[in-house]
């Protein structure tokens, strides 16, 4: 019987003809695009930089840890005892290596880090967009690692050769151990991102939700004023000042700035926010909510810095005397877009009040008090018409750091003025308070938050704070 | 892999060309008499010679025979035949079955059907005619207890609900333990594909009526041939196929109702008099212990006023009713099975049912001597109301429990509450009445599942299979939550509508050679080859709208809403594409070898292993077929078996989990972002598993008793698990192939026909299955938390982790736990006590017992499953028992509390805001029960007018009336037990995928069902 080839050369030709191209295993994600052809267009590293702003909202860090803790860590604020159980170890001071925010301030700072590094790292044909991407990515990097180094470290006006945070400029694969630089090298670090990111950054941005060089400039006058270094800061602030084209808040528009949620694009008073919108925020996990009665309402004012203000200082209208549980209390309304419906607040994170204090404070601490006066009180005179200031020497940097605690209270600042003049911190006893710490000296260690534990668990090369 | 094909068809047709024939040649094809069904493995020998062969997969043999010479047919289980040699060259040989046993004869496993005599894996099959009408939704349902080492629970009495299959222990830790689902050789998309609904069951929308038979293929030499696939076990599920003859036509129906199983006494809820006193006494031993003080809470919460019980009011008698009829016919060439069927069921819990049409066409058509073609279309469309589950407010069964008998359903009015102000309305958690009537949430699932197989029989010995299959399941999902109260009330009312799509595609071309080893007879060899290319695309539309309509309960889409929310489309797809070979090699069915091979690659696989290779060997020996054997008169047949091989368990990597990617999706300030949001590993692989079966298969008295046994060993390594790394990388864990466990196990089946004589017949079978898994290996090998478990290395996965209760303190009330393992000392102090790991969540044995007995025309059976050695837990405790959330309802057995110094109780004393800091009820070993049960399943009596001459009148060939009751029976062991003992959950957990046996989350109850059922053939 003899073999027909001729049907071998079918069943070869059908069999084979049915298989299938090298590329049928190489299914593309359909959200998702390889990381190394990620940026490839001046288009994609804008993407980037919307998701390297979309990290840094989230609510483990600007979103709502970073600027709650800021408060709650100092003499601004306590949660109250009618609470939904968030930040009570911080209220208390009783975190341990396992805390939810030190983990999270951790690892998001890290992973916005790491959105930051990819757009610093992507070469492109430079242009000036490429360059306000790359200086936003510098700017933001800097910034991270301005929180991250103030709080995991010891102030640098205290000890510059402490232990920093890791310094992590590129993704070098998931089996990195970084060890802990030293504080002086990330402030340096810190320094020259803001220097590169002001020499390619043009002078606007589209909106207030993007940076352009002053904002650049904005943080490092901030990092150099935490570093200690007065003509480091004022010239930074004054470069902001004078050649950014901002204007002050007024006090006529002081309310409708705090109540307006969206962006501006008129350079008053805001150098940079970051978004959020009635479709994307961080909802029930917003910093609106935590503060607002609407939502969850557990943070209140202190009884002391209410009554800082006087009667006639238009912040105080940010603060209600009000009930928390049928309990008197001052409430916080410096975020009042809470429901869905409406647009939610952005997060304001550099103002041009901050700059104008930290200019002030640079000149009295350079013993030019004529230039601190005249900036002190032209910021003063647009919140509180019957103060003036004409103090000298410390009472003047007191004064200052006054008004700082003043303007930018509940913005996540004021732990970090308390801890680089490194004073005790005066908590104020609250009735209505969840239990609370009231003295915090100097030498607490839980002045520097716990690395996390799960940092420590994996990375061996990497030194826990004292007493964790 | 071309290059591989090819050279496999250059040896093809070397060996071919080395074979001549010598004689005529007589060709045919052997069938069972009752069921038409081909049967492969039939002795084929002539007469008074030493020529013979066997029949292959498709019944066909052909053979050297000269007229005059007779051929002889002989296949256990059936009459032996002889047929002489006449002119014609094709021979139809109808075998009888010889009513020994219904043991199976026949292994299909989606690629080859094998005759069961020269099967070398282990694998068990169960005839679709045993579960037909059956009043489950899930055709799986019906084989819990039916077979050995097939673990089958349900979790939720909601019917349609997805179901926890087994198939030796769990198979995976990250990944998924699901068994592969094939479907008349597809390898379907299975599961729970909801996404807003509670659950829902792909395999409810396949008939039981439509199944041929079930088969579950457990060892490596069974399941290699699935490859990467493999590893958790197959259940290949055939539908039924036309035969010639007469036409056959069939009406089945059955209808009756569902109502609850009983509640234990232990999880009664408080009457309202029983609550009254339970919170009277709790707020007097908090210190509000004057009358002044407590009549403002008697006040408030309507104590001295009406009261209504909830259990009652979202629990009800429910309805079941089915109706299918089926066409069975043609003519030798066109050979139809066409059906068609209709399933309503409600479960007793408010807003659950689930309604369902199928049908079936099932079309084979032999074109000529040479060509064959099957088509296949299996339609159904299943449409669910579920309620939400667990800790949601809007479940009625939490409802049931936690709302106090004075919260009152309805206004003086008769209409219902829905006022959200005072004790006696519902403040937190809703009114379940109102939100049955007015939320909804539904879902609709379409599945069409179709394939074609083209069969060309090359040569006598050379078949080439050509096959096609689409599996195309549309899901549509609602969920609208009313605008007056509940979830959706500050949102102004809100709607989801989600749409989900699997377009899944599988195509096969298969060659098949026999080769008769030259000058010998009943010796041969079998390979097959194939080579197979699979892709599904899912398509997934996603709405959400707020802000509806006040008082337009009619309109819930998602287009009434007046605020868009999500609006959005994505795509998920995966391929698999693969080599594959099956041999073995038949000595006179004495000895048999096989082996498998299968090389799989998958777009889930790491770009550094694209491909894999499954391999797997399996020998058997018939022992009856020796000589020797005759020698004994115990044993009438006897096979030992032995496998050994590698699969793979892909199913659970996800489908880009590897690549390491920004991802898009995101919205700043209105403009499109990316983020490096998936670290990827380039070296995840599927999870592999070897595994090792010795099995024996014996039968007595003349195969009336037949008794299986099976060993394994399953060694599973390469398990997913997250690997930490430094956060400052940016991310918090990597996924690795890390861990390994192992599964081994016994099981034991026995069948029987006990008694048999010409009017009476008792048949019987008895399954038992033991598994012991065991964790060998963790990322650094660190035990850590699941849920209330303690993955351990050295322990099985399910193993509670537990703070040790000691009872209640006789001097004050107070809970008391052991501090430590060695129950030394006790502590009133919850902290303090130290966490145990101890008893298990998975049962360490289980099995069925299953009867039927046959009175001329009367039958009854009784089918039995049980289930031993595990433990189950009230995840819900802490809110049901004591007085630490004083403000929802408590178990009835609350009133065992402490009430006075001396009291000997378990119950803690009754403090509104709870005893031990609150911390009492707060989970220990207290509220771990043991879940050991034996239930009936299944109890029917019936009826078969077989003789009545009045139906051959009115032209009715087959009447069988019947009444069947459902989860009848059900014994416990623990008078603690506070619900029925089949429970399990899914939590949400980042540290394992896996099913939680044993945990209860206020699932809609398992039901009974009665009904009475009628079988009519035309």
């Amino acid at each position: 019987m003899k073999i027909n080839k001729f049907i071998y050369v079918l069943i070869v030709g059908a069999v084979v003809s049915t298989s299938c191209k090298k590329s049928f295993l190489d299914q593309k994600p359909p959200a998702a695009v390889n990381i190394g052809d990620a940026i490839k267009t001046e288009s994609d590293m804008g993407d980037a930089v919307n998701g390297m702003f979309n990290a840094a909202r989230s609510s483990s860090l600007f979103g709502r840890d970073i600027p709650v803790l800021g408060d709650v860590l100092s003499d601004n604020a306590y949660v109250s005892s009618s609470n939904s159980g968030r930040y009570l170890q911080e209220n208390n001071y009783t975190f341990i290596s396992t805390n939810a925010e030190a983990s999270n301030i951790w690892s998001q700072g890290y992973y916005t880090i790491l959105q930051a590094n990819r757009i610093i790292n992507t070469a492109l044909p430079s242009s000036t967009t490429i360059g306000l991407y790359k200086g936003e990515a510098y700017t933001t990097r800097a910034l991270v690692y301005l929180q991250l180094a103030n709080f995991y470290s010891a102030p640098y006006t205290v000890n510059p050769s402490a232990d920093g945070v890791p310094i992590v400029t590129g993704y070098q694969g998931a089996y990195t151990k970084p060890s802990r630089s030293k504080l002086a090298d990330v402030y340096a670090r810190i320094i020259k991102d803001l220097d590169s990111a002001y020499a390619i950054m043009p002078a606007t941005a589209t909106s207030s939700e993007y940076m352009n060089k002053y904002a650049a400039k904005a943080v490092q006058a901030r990092a150099y004023l935490y570093k200690g270094d007065y003509a480091g800061a004022r010239d930074a602030a004054l470069e902001v000042i004078n050649n950014g084209g901002y204007s002050l808040l007024t006090s006529a528009g002081f309310t409708a700035y705090w109540t307006n949620p969206g962006p501006v694009t008129n350079k008053q008073e805001t150098i940079f926010e970051l978004a959020l919108t009635n479709i994307t925020n961080n909802g029930t996990n917003g910093l609106d909510y935590i503060y607002n009665p609407a939502g969850y309402g557990d943070i209140l004012s202190t009884d002391p810095l209410y009554n800082l203000y006087s009667a006639t200082d238009v912040r105080r209208g940010l603060i209600i005397n009000g009930k928390r549980s049928g309990v008197q209390a001052y409430i916080v309304n410096k975020y009042s877009n809470v429901t869905n419906a409406n647009d939610r607040d952005d997060l304001k994170i550099l103002r041009y009040s901050e700059v104008l204090l930290t200019l002030a404070e640079s000149y009295a601490r350079l013993g030019d008090e004529v230039n601190a006066l005249k900036y002190l009180n032209q910021l003063v005179a647009q919140r509180d018409p019957l103060l003036v200031y004409a103090s000298t020497g410390d009472q003047l940097v007191s004064d200052i750091l006054t008004e700082r605690r003043k303007e930018l209270a509940f913005e996540g600042l004021r732990f970090f003025d308390l801890k680089r003049t490194n004073v005790t911190i005066n908590r104020p006893v609250q009735a209505n308070s969840a239990p609370s710490i009231a003295t915090i000296a100097t030498d607490n260690f839980r002045r520097l938050l716990p690395i996390p534990q799960a940092e420590t668990d994996v990375n061996k090369n990497i030194t826990q704070n004292p007493n964790y | 892999m071309k290059k591989k094909l090819l050279l496999f068809f250059v040896l093809s047709i070397i060996s071919l060309n080395s074979i001549f024939a010598q004689g005529k040649k007589v060709t045919g094809r052997v069938t069972g008499a009752d069921d038409g069904q081909p049967l492969p493995g039939v002795s084929v020998k002539i007469e008074g010679s030493d020529r013979g062969t066997q029949t292959d997969a498709d019944g066909k043999f052909s053979i050297a025979g000269t007229a005059g010479e007779k051929l002889v047919f002989t296949f256990i289980g059936y009459a032996t035949q002889i047929r002489p040699i006449d002119g014609s060259a094709n021979y139809s040989i109808k075998l009888k079955s010889d009513t020994r046993l219904l043991t199976e004869v026949v292994v299909t496993d989606g690629y080859v059907t094998q005759a069961k005599k020269s099967y070398t894996g282990s694998a068990s099959s169960v005839n679709g005619r045993e579960n037909e009408n059956k009043p489950f939704s899930t055709p799986l349902q019906a084989l819990q207890g039916e077979v050995p080492g097939l673990n089958i629970s349900s979790n939720s009495g909601q019917p349609g609900a997805n179901i926890q299959v087994r198939i030796r222990g769990i198979g995976s830790i990250g990944a998924d333990s699901n068994p592969l689902y094939v479907v008349d050789g597809m390898i379907i998309n299975s599961g729970d594909l909801s996404r807003l609904t509670t659950t829902t069951n792909v395999l409810a929308g396949i008939n039981q009526n439509d199944i041929e038979s079930i088969t579950v293929l457990k060892d490596a030499s069974a399941t290699a041939i699935y490859g990467s696939r493999g590893s958790n076990g197959v259940i290949v599920i055939n539908t039924k196929k036309g035969k010639a003859g007469k036409t056959q036509v069939r009406f089945d129906t059955e209808i009756g109702s569902t109502s609850n199983l009983s509640l234990p006494d232990a999880g009664k809820p408080a009457t309202a008099d029983q609550y009254r006193t339970l919170l009277l006494e709790g707020l007097t031993n908090a210190g509000v212990n004057t009358p002044a003080l407590l009549q403002p809470y008697i006040d408030s919460y309507g104590l001295n006023g009406k009261s209504n019980d909830w259990y009652d009011l979202v629990t009800k008698n429910g309805s079941q009713q089915q109706y299918n009829v089926s066409l069975n016919g043609g003519t030798e060439a066109t050979r139809i099975f066409a059906s068609s069927g209709y399933f309503k069921q409600e479960a007793t819990t408010i807003g659950s049912n689930l309604k369902r049409i199928t049908g079936l066409l099932n079309i084979d058509h032999t074109i000529s001597k040479r060509f064959s073609l099957g088509i296949g279309l299996n339609f159904s469309n299943v449409n669910q109301n579920t309620p939400g589950n667990g800790g949601g407010f809007v479940n009625p069964i939490l409802s049931a429990y936690f709302l106090r008998p004075f919260q009152l359903a309805y206004n003086d009015d008769g209409s219902l509450n829905t006022s959200r102000t005072g004790n006696t309305n519902f403040s937190s958690i809703y009114n379940p009445l109102y939100m049955a009537q007015s939320d909804k949430r539904s879902s609709s699932q379409t599945r069409v599942l179709g394939n074609v197989t083209l069969k060309w029989n090359i040569w006598d010995q050379l078949k080439y299979t050509s096959y096609v299959s689409v599996d195309y399941n549309i899901l549509e999902e609602r969920q609208y939550n009313n605008p007056i109260m509940g979830d959706g009330r500050t949102a102004g009312g809100r709607g989801y509508d989600y749409y989900t799509r699997y377009f899944n595609w599988l195509t096969r071309n298969q060659l098949s050679y026999r080769w008769d080893v030259p000058n010998t007879t009943d010796f041969y060899v079998d390979v097959t080859a194939g080579y197979e290319a699979q892709k599904s695309s899912a398509y997934l539309i996603s709405t959400n709208t707020n802000l509806f309509p006040a008082t337009q309960p009619l309109l819930t889409n998602s287009v009434n809403g007046s605020t868009p929310i999500l609006g959005n489309a994505n795509t998920s797809n995966y391929t698999y594409d693969a080599i594959y070979a099956i041999a073995s090699i038949n000595y006179k069915n004495k000895y048999v070898l096989s082996g498998s091979f299968r090389r799989d690659g998958s777009s889930r696989f790491g770009s550094n292993h694209v491909y894999g290779s499954f391999p797997s060997i399996g020998a058997s020996w018939n022992i009856d077929q020796e000589s020797f054997f005759g020698v004994q008169k115990i044993f009438s047949s006897a096979k030992l078996r032995v496998s050994y091989g590698l699969t793979g368990n892909s199913a659970g990597l996800g489908n880009y989990g590897w690549r390491p990617t920004a991802g898009y999706g995101i919205n700043y300030a209105g403009s499109p972002g990316q983020n490096f949001n998936t670290i990827g590993n380039v070296n995840l692989t599927w999870e592999s598993a070897k595994q090792l079966d010795i099995g024996a298969d014996f039968g007595f008295f003349n195969d009336r008793l037949a008794f299986t046994v099976d060993y394994y060993n399953k060694n599973i390594d390469k398990l997913i698990l997250q690997n930490p790394t430094s956060l400052t990388t940016g991310f918090s864990a990597i996924t690795e192939n890390i861990g390994a466990m192992t599964n081994k196990g016994f099981e034991f089946g026995v069948k029987g026909v006990p008694v048999k004589t010409k009017d009476f017949t008792w048949s019987t079978s008895f399954n038992l299955s033991l598994n012991k898994n065991k964790i060998t290996n963790l990322v650094n090998h660190a035990p850590f938390i699941n849920g209330n478990f303690q993955v351990q290395e050295g322990k099985s996965f399910y193993t509670w982790y537990s703070r040790q209760y000691a009872g209640v303190d006789p001097a004050n009330g107070d809970a008391l736990w052991y501090t430590d393992d060695k129950k030394t000392a006790t502590t009133n102090v919850y902290s303090k006590a130290q966490r145990v790991a101890d008893k298990q969540a998975d049962p360490k044995a289980f099995g069925g017992f299953n009867n039927t007995f046959s009175y001329k025309g009367i039958t009854l059976s009784a089918d039995i499953y049980y289930n031993y050695g595990n433990y189950i837990q009230d995840a819900w405790a802490n809110y049901l028992n004591d007085g630490t959330n004083y403000t929802f309802n408590k178990y009835a057995s609350n009133m065992n509390r402490w009430t006075t110094p001396g009291q000997i109780t378990d119950v803690p004393k009754y403090v509104a805001g709870g005893v031990n800091s609150g911390q009492s009820s707060s989970f220990s070993s207290r509220f771990l029960y043991k879940g050991d049960y034996i239930r009936l399943k299944n109890l029917t009596i019936g009826y078969d007018f077989k003789n009545l001459s009045l139906l051959k009148k009115l032209g009715i060939s087959k009447l069988y009336v019947y009444g069947r009751g459902t989860n009848l029976w059900t014994k416990t062991y623990d008078k603690r037990l506070p619900f029925d003992p089949e429970v399990g959950a899914f939590l949400n957990n980042s540290a394992t995928n896996q099913y939680l046996y044993g945990v209860s989350n206020l699932e809609v109850p398992q039901v009974k069902t009665y009904t009475i059922g009628l079988n009519v053939g035309l």
